[in-house]
């Protein structure tokens, strides 16, 4: 949650989480049960379906104004596709919907990914616990940027 | 503490949005997306100071909209239906928006917002805004965020918004009572379901759709729904009774003369959106009793049990009662002074 | 219809009865006094015992578990109802093929490594391909960029084929392809080089995967809506009984399901659903079942609950031949039998302590021997997180010879039949996918259970209950929730490198420069024509624009452009 000084006395909505497989990837095992996964840590969650294009992908982020697109990638391309979704993102002045990535991504790439604001990068066997600390922690920072209170 | 600096304290410190405000709305106005989709998130969040500030100044709209709410049990392609009427409407010149809503898990306030995915590439290509809400389990929450979103909506200058429910349970009914038309879809073979669902829904439906038209048993459906409502004797409205299926795209233009002559019969008795305004009233009304005295009560409250400052005939063990109504009198002399 | 219904009815009813176990008093006599003293002296009680099917495993097996007819249910090797192997002889006579599946960024590195694979006696080829190949999109298109050669090998147009089998006489080798969307497709480019060649296609052997079903169920590798590709698929499944009769146009499979999360019955029960799709489709289209059903077969996980998976495969040999003979009216043994190839489980290998992944296939391996494969593939074990290198591929190899040459298990056909607990598990799990068989018919068809999420939303409920399992330690993976070393780093995949792409984009512009336009738009035309009319058969329109070199992604347009694309049903 946002630790706002002002905090209300009312509750601030769940975050809301974007899965997405921005690419032309069918494993879909790991995102069906992280919508589960999420769904029981409390956070409101949508899927964008198989292979959304990068632009499908940021437009359903912006309409249901998300606070995290979770993105997954098990063939390989996440240089390319994650970055094509962090630039369209900076293209279209969007700071307040943080990126988080996951999937078969070897340590050397994290850098490039982590330079890009793409976070976590967690791959096969990462426990659950661990992906939804870290979701939520981004959800909440995004939450506060909307909120004006970085 | 005056009433003053309790609000300031109490309010969330936006100054992003606040700021920004002026150019949200206006940005609603024009039908940007980004911005309708912001502001949709404002009147969710659970502040009432956040909920009223931006419906205020969004103000009233130039011309008013029309909610139908579609349901029916799930699994009968209530979301391609919608996929498809919504672009159909659009072909017309009618733009419109759609709402989904998805339950939510009772116990941990999660959901899955799966709606969205049957619907989203036709919706897309029309260039239909579409938002997923959740209903967050708590009583009248949701439509409080659903008539909010339906104000922005209206206030983009959409004709039409549809609502798409769950399909069961007291939200639903709850959504419904803010369209001005219903539109209940079922399919063929249904059989047990329908008759569940024939208890509620079935009498405060304006419009029938037997989904699926390209199905055995497709025409006996109908005709089951159809002997339903030539029994009909309450109303002028003669409700009818459409086929569709998505293999033939002409099917979703008969649904779409039958929403719009609903309209047009609810227009020329002045009752278009009538039981929403007073819905909206409602709950404004709620809001600010929940902000004025709800939550100064409970506070109140609070105060009294940690500081061990007694009420002055101190019954709490026995009875909680004496202990609420004592407040509540305290506070309303206290307000009237 | 329902006459359909009341067959798998009747057969659950049947199993449930047989298998409702009889009082044993004998056991009741044993658990008094023996067991209850025990365990309370030890103070050692029993754990939670299920498997991944949650089926509930009781401390002790007797006779009374098993039904009176157990023997009529077992028959002997290579007889009917096949539940013992398909083979008299099983490994006695020969053993298993062992077949290990390749795949490789460029159609050059693909030919390299097939020809070296033929030098050293290999007369099996296996071939995988990469993403945008099995979406049937170009290597040109913006979508696929990054994506080139990733998974297996970039085929966008015949030109490729040419370069992969140069060399390479077809009349010599047989080749698997694991391909399902487009599979007409590459089979049609796989027909016309050996036409080139001067071969008759009868003297041409190999597979297609092209199980559609299980790609909507799992594997979500898709074209058009499902209607669709099952036209393309009968289109192909007659063409190649007329044609090209050692053509295995259907490898019916559970391997995606299962790696999808799903439980071993699941895996059983949903690919022997389609597999009964396919025969009915194949009997709609008025072909003969004796001689068209010997063409299906089938591809299994072996996962690591080792008596459940021996358990799975001995089962499904029964069921098939069961409903092949009274359902689908089949009459001779070759239709009945059910045949299949195995490839242990990927889900379960960890990349912590990669090494004792060599354990656990080994296991499966085992298992699925025990189970009596027709061929296997071991997973090596750096394939948690990699391509696999040389030496894991050798040793994943070896693993099988240890298997087949010193571990003595061969020496007989089906070691385990008799054991009261393999013949109970086995029963049981043909019980549970007869309940899923009645399920399914309800519902209207696996078709219709596909089309509206059921099948997807029982894996995918399995497979959060079987990780919530494993992160409360109910169910152990060694190295990755117990005996954990810490510091450990994940060991980092293969790359290919960007050349490969580059180079498979160079040559499609090649190709599409020196064509004959007017061949492909023509004959483009053509197939249009042919698939809006689902009587005519698309093959040798397929055929003809292919050597027209028509892309595969222009191919696959005109479906497109016809049929649509499709949407999966809502799954979370």
């Amino acid at each position: 949650m946002a630790a706002g000084k002002n905090q209300s006395s009312s509750k601030q909505r769940p975050p809301k989480i974007l899965l997405a497989k921005p690419g032309i990837d069918g494993h879909d095992r790991g995102v069906l049960v992280l919508a589960r996964a999420f769904r029981d840590a409390g956070m409101e969650v949508l899927y964008a379906g198989l292979l959304p294009t990068p632009e499908e992908v940021i437009d359903t982020a912006v309409n249901e104004d998300v606070d995290v697109i979770a993105m997954s990638l098990l063939n390989g391309a996440h240089l390319t596709v994650f970055k094509r979704v962090a630039d369209l993102m900076k293209e279209r002045g969007i700071d307040d919907i943080a990126l988080v990535g996951g999937g078969t991504i070897p340590e050397e790439d994290k850098p490039a990914l982590e330079a890009l604001g793409i976070t976590g990068n967690y791959g096969p066997g990462t426990p659950l616990s661990t992906i939804i600390e870290h979701v939520q922690k981004r959800a909440a920072e995004a939450r506060a940027k909307k909120l004006g209170q970085d | 503490m005056s009433k003053k600096e309790l609000q300031r304290q109490e309010r969330r410190s936006w100054g992003r949005i606040e700021t920004n405000i002026n150019e949200l709305v206006s940005g609603v106005k024009e039908n940007k997306f980004s911005s309708i989709a912001r502001a949709i998130s404002m009147v969710e969040d659970e502040d009432p100071l956040l909920r009223k500030d931006i419906l205020r100044k969004i103000g009233a709209p130039t011309k008013k909209a029309h909610v139908v709410g579609i349901t029916g049990p799930p699994g009968i392609g209530k979301s391609t239906l919608i996929g498809n009427l919504s672009s159909g409407m659009m072909t017309r010149g009618i733009r419109n928006a759609v709402l989904a809503i998805d339950a939510s898990s009772p116990f941990t306030g999660g959901s899955l917002l799966g709606n969205r995915i049957r619907m989203q590439d036709k919706l897309r290509d029309s260039h239909v805004f579409m938002r997923s809400l959740a209903n967050r389990g708590e009583k009248g929450g949701l439509s409080r965020s659903a008539i909010g979103a339906v104000r922005i909506l209206e206030a983009a200058g959409n004709q039409e918004i549809i609502i798409e429910t769950v399909g069961a349970g007291q939200a639903d009914l709850d959504i419904m009572n803010l369209a001005d038309t219903i539109v209940l879809v079922l399919a063929p073979g249904l059989g047990d379901e329908i008759q569940a669902i024939k208890a509620g829904i079935m009498e405060i439906s304006h419009i029938f759709v037997i989904n699926k038209m390209d199905r055995e048993g497709a025409y006996f459906a109908m005709k089951d729904i159809e002997d339903i409502v030539s029994m009909d004797d309450h109303s002028d409205w003669k409700r009818p009774v459409v086929g569709t299926t998505s293999k033939d795209n002409e099917s979703y233009n008969s649904l779409i003369e039958a929403i719009l002559s609903h309209r047009k019969y609810l227009e020329m008795n002045n009752s278009l959106s009538v039981k929403r305004k007073f819905m909206e009233m409602e709950t404004a009304l709620e809001d600010e009793i929940n902000e004025n005295i709800t939550s100064k009560l409970k506070k109140k409250l609070i105060e009294v049990q940690t500081s061990g400052n007694k009420l002055s005939n101190d019954k709490s063990d026995e009875d909680p009662f004496s202990v609420a109504e004592e407040l509540l009198k305290n506070f309303l002399e206290y307000s009237v002074e | 219809m329902e006459e359909d219904r009341g067959f798998w009815h009747s057969k659950l009813k049947e199993a449930s009865e047989r298998n409702s176990s009889s009082k044993d008093a004998n056991l009741e006599k044993w658990r008094k006094n023996t067991l209850k003293p025990w365990e309370d002296k030890t103070g050692y009680k029993p754990r939670e015992f299920i498997n991944s099917s949650a089926i509930e495993i009781k401390d002790v097996y007797t006779k009374n578990d098993l039904p009176e007819d157990q023997d009529k249910l077992l028959g002997l090797p290579g007889e009917y109802p096949f539940t013992r192997g398909v083979y008299p002889n099983m490994y006695r006579g020969k053993e298993w093929t062992m077949r290990m599946f390749s795949g490789f960024g460029t159609p050059e590195d693909t030919n390299a490594r097939l020809k070296y694979l033929i030098s050293h006696g290999e007369t099996g080829l296996s071939i995988a391909f990469d993403m945008p190949t099995l979406y049937a999109y170009d290597c040109d298109n913006k979508r696929a960029d990054g994506e080139i050669g990733k998974c297996g090998v970039n085929v966008s147009s015949l030109k490729d084929m040419e370069v992969i089998f140069d060399g390479i006489d077809l009349s010599k080798v047989t080749t698997s392809m694991t391909i399902n969307a487009p599979a007409a497709v590459l089979t049609a480019m796989y027909f016309s080089i050996a036409r080139r060649q001067g071969l008759s296609l009868d003297k041409i052997g190999g597979t297609v995967q092209a199980d559609i079903l299980k790609e909507y169920i799992a594997q979500k590798e898709w074209i058009y809506p499902p209607e669709a590709h099952i036209r393309i698929i009968r289109d192909m499944m007659i063409y190649c009984t007329e044609n090209v009769p050692r053509w295995n146009y259907i490898s019916i499979s559970g391997y995606h399901i299962r790696e999808a999360g799903s439980s071993a019955v699941q895996e059983l029960a949903f690919t022997l659903a389609d597999g009964f799709y396919y025969v009915e489709m194949g009997k709609n289209a008025g072909l003969d079942v004796d001689q068209f059903a010997p063409r299906l077969s089938f591809f299994f996980n072996s996962s690591i609950n080792f008596f459940e998976e021996i358990a799975k495969m001995r089962a499904a040999r029964r069921i098939w031949a069961t409903a092949l003979k009274e359902k689908y009216g089949a009459k001779t043994a070759r239709a009945m039998m059910l045949r299949f190839h195995t490839q242990t489980s990927g889900y379960t290998l960890t990349w912590q302590q990669p090494h004792i992944n060599i354990v656990r296939t080994a296991f499966e391996g085992l298992a699925a021997v025990l189970g009596g494969t027709q061929s296997l593939h071991t997973n090596s074990y750096d394939e948690a997180m990699a391509l696999p290198s040389e030496e894991a591929v050798k040793v994943a190899l070896r693993t099988q010879q240890i298997i087949a040459e010193e571990t003595g298990v061969t020496d007989t056909v089906d070691p385990l039949a008799g054991s009261y607990y393999v013949e109970w598990l086995t029963n049981k799990i043909e019980e549970e996918a007869y309940r899923y068989f009645d399920k399914i018919e309800s519902m209207g068809g696996i078709l219709e259970a596909v089309k509206n999420g059921y099948i997807q939303r029982e894996i995918a409920s399995t497979s959060y209950r079987r990780q919530k399992r494993i992160e409360d330690g109910k169910e152990v993976m060694v190295g990755a929730n117990k005996y954990v070393e810490s510091d450990e780093q994940p060991i980092n995949i293969l790359r290919i490198p960007k050349e490969a792409q580059d180079r498979q984009i160079q040559r499609l512009n090649h190709v599409k420069a020196t064509r004959d336009g007017k061949k492909v738009s023509e004959s483009l035309a053509r197939l249009r024509k042919a698939m809006e009319d689902p009587d005519t058969n698309i093959m040798p329109y397929l055929i003809e624009a292919v050597e027209s070199y028509a892309t595969l992604e222009e191919i696959s347009n005109v479906g497109r452009e016809v049929y649509g694309g499709w949407k999966e049903p809502i799954i979370i």
